[in-house]
């Protein structure tokens, strides 16, 4: 086997690809070949070596991460609380609304009468008596088919 | 939940709450037969323009044939329920007032005693007979540039 492929095959072997049947060949190699058995170790020690570097990142800045959380967690559940004040809001807010307008509705509910024609079932009318102490009180009767009328001549403008 | 809980309890309370405030006079009827319930309407009748208000509804003509007034206009409107023996006031155009005492009748009929006073003046003492959701017509006091038509109806 050359050096150079020797050395594909040490970074296959060092990224987990190498097929089963070529990692004999390629021991064979290195048990023959100093130059790729060193280089073989020195790819070997990277992963490891940057893991521990990875994880030593990773406790140094845990505690920033923690705090991150924390606010992340908090910032969470204050939106979950403005959620369920507003979903609140609305399911109580109409029922103040209502009794308002049921208020405004008593208060000035149309009685119906103020702008209701006058449609009157009978004229008939008996007028038992009439008197007037400045006035002259006429009883006017034009017909039967019309409603009798008590007319006042007021003397003085008359 | 509570609140949601006390929501759901109270709705159908605020809803029968609101029905019954919107649900006009039901409870009115069974004092009706005992009061009568009484209207006068103030009705300005003269010369100026040619304008009949709509709302004398079937009036309307017979004022026009019994009257020669070419323009009416109602001006007031006032309703009050009276029990037997009650006086109810009721103001009118022009400073005056006319107070009616439902007095007892028999049956359908409706006797109301009537006194329109101008001040101390008294312009009219008299007592009318007429059938409830009937109408009598009072005129005759000068107001503006016509008269007043007073319509006096009982239910």
């Amino acid at each position: 086997m050359e050096c150079r492929a020797a050395r594909r095959m040490i970074e296959e072997k060092v990224d987990g690809i190498l097929p089963q049947e070529a990692q004999g060949e390629l021991s064979a190699h290195l048990a023959a070949c100093a130059a790729c058995a060193a280089e073989e170790r020195a790819a070997s020690a990277v992963g490891p070596l940057l893991r521990a570097w990875t994880g030593a990142r990773a406790a140094e800045n845990a505690p920033r991460l923690d705090a991150m959380w924390t606010r992340v967690r908090g910032g969470i559940g204050e939106r979950r609380e403005a959620a369920r004040r507003r979903a609140w809001v609305p399911r109580w807010a109409w029922l103040p609304a209502a009794m308002a307008l049921a208020v405004l509705a008593l208060l000035f509910y149309p009685t119906g009468t103020e702008r209701q024609p006058f449609n009157p079932r009978s004229f008939d009318v008996a007028v038992e008596d009439v008197e007037s102490d400045v006035a002259t009180v006429a009883l006017v009767d034009k017909g039967e088919d019309l409603p009798r009328v008590i007319w006042i001549i007021e003397d003085a403008k008359s | 939940m509570p609140s949601r809980n006390l929501s759901v309890r109270l709705a159908p309370a605020a809803l029968a709450f609101l029905i019954l405030l919107l649900i006009p006079g039901g409870s009115g009827n069974a004092l009706a037969a005992e009061s009568v319930s009484v209207e006068i309407g103030s009705v300005y009748a003269s010369n100026e323009g040619t304008s009949m208000d709509p709302v004398l509804g079937n009036i309307r003509g017979k004022l026009q044939s019994m009257f020669n007034y070419s323009s009416y206009k109602l001006l007031d409107r006032k309703r009050r329920s009276l029990a037997v023996g009650e006086t109810g006031a009721f103001e009118l155009p022009g400073s005056r007032t006319m107070r009616v005492t439902p007095v007892s009748a028999q049956g359908n009929k409706v006797r109301l005693s009537v006194q329109m006073t101008e001040g101390a003046k008294n312009l009219l003492t008299t007592t009318l007979g007429l059938n409830r959701g009937g109408m009598a017509l009072v005129g005759g006091p000068s107001h503006q540039a016509g008269v007043l038509i007073l319509i006096i109806s009982a239910e």
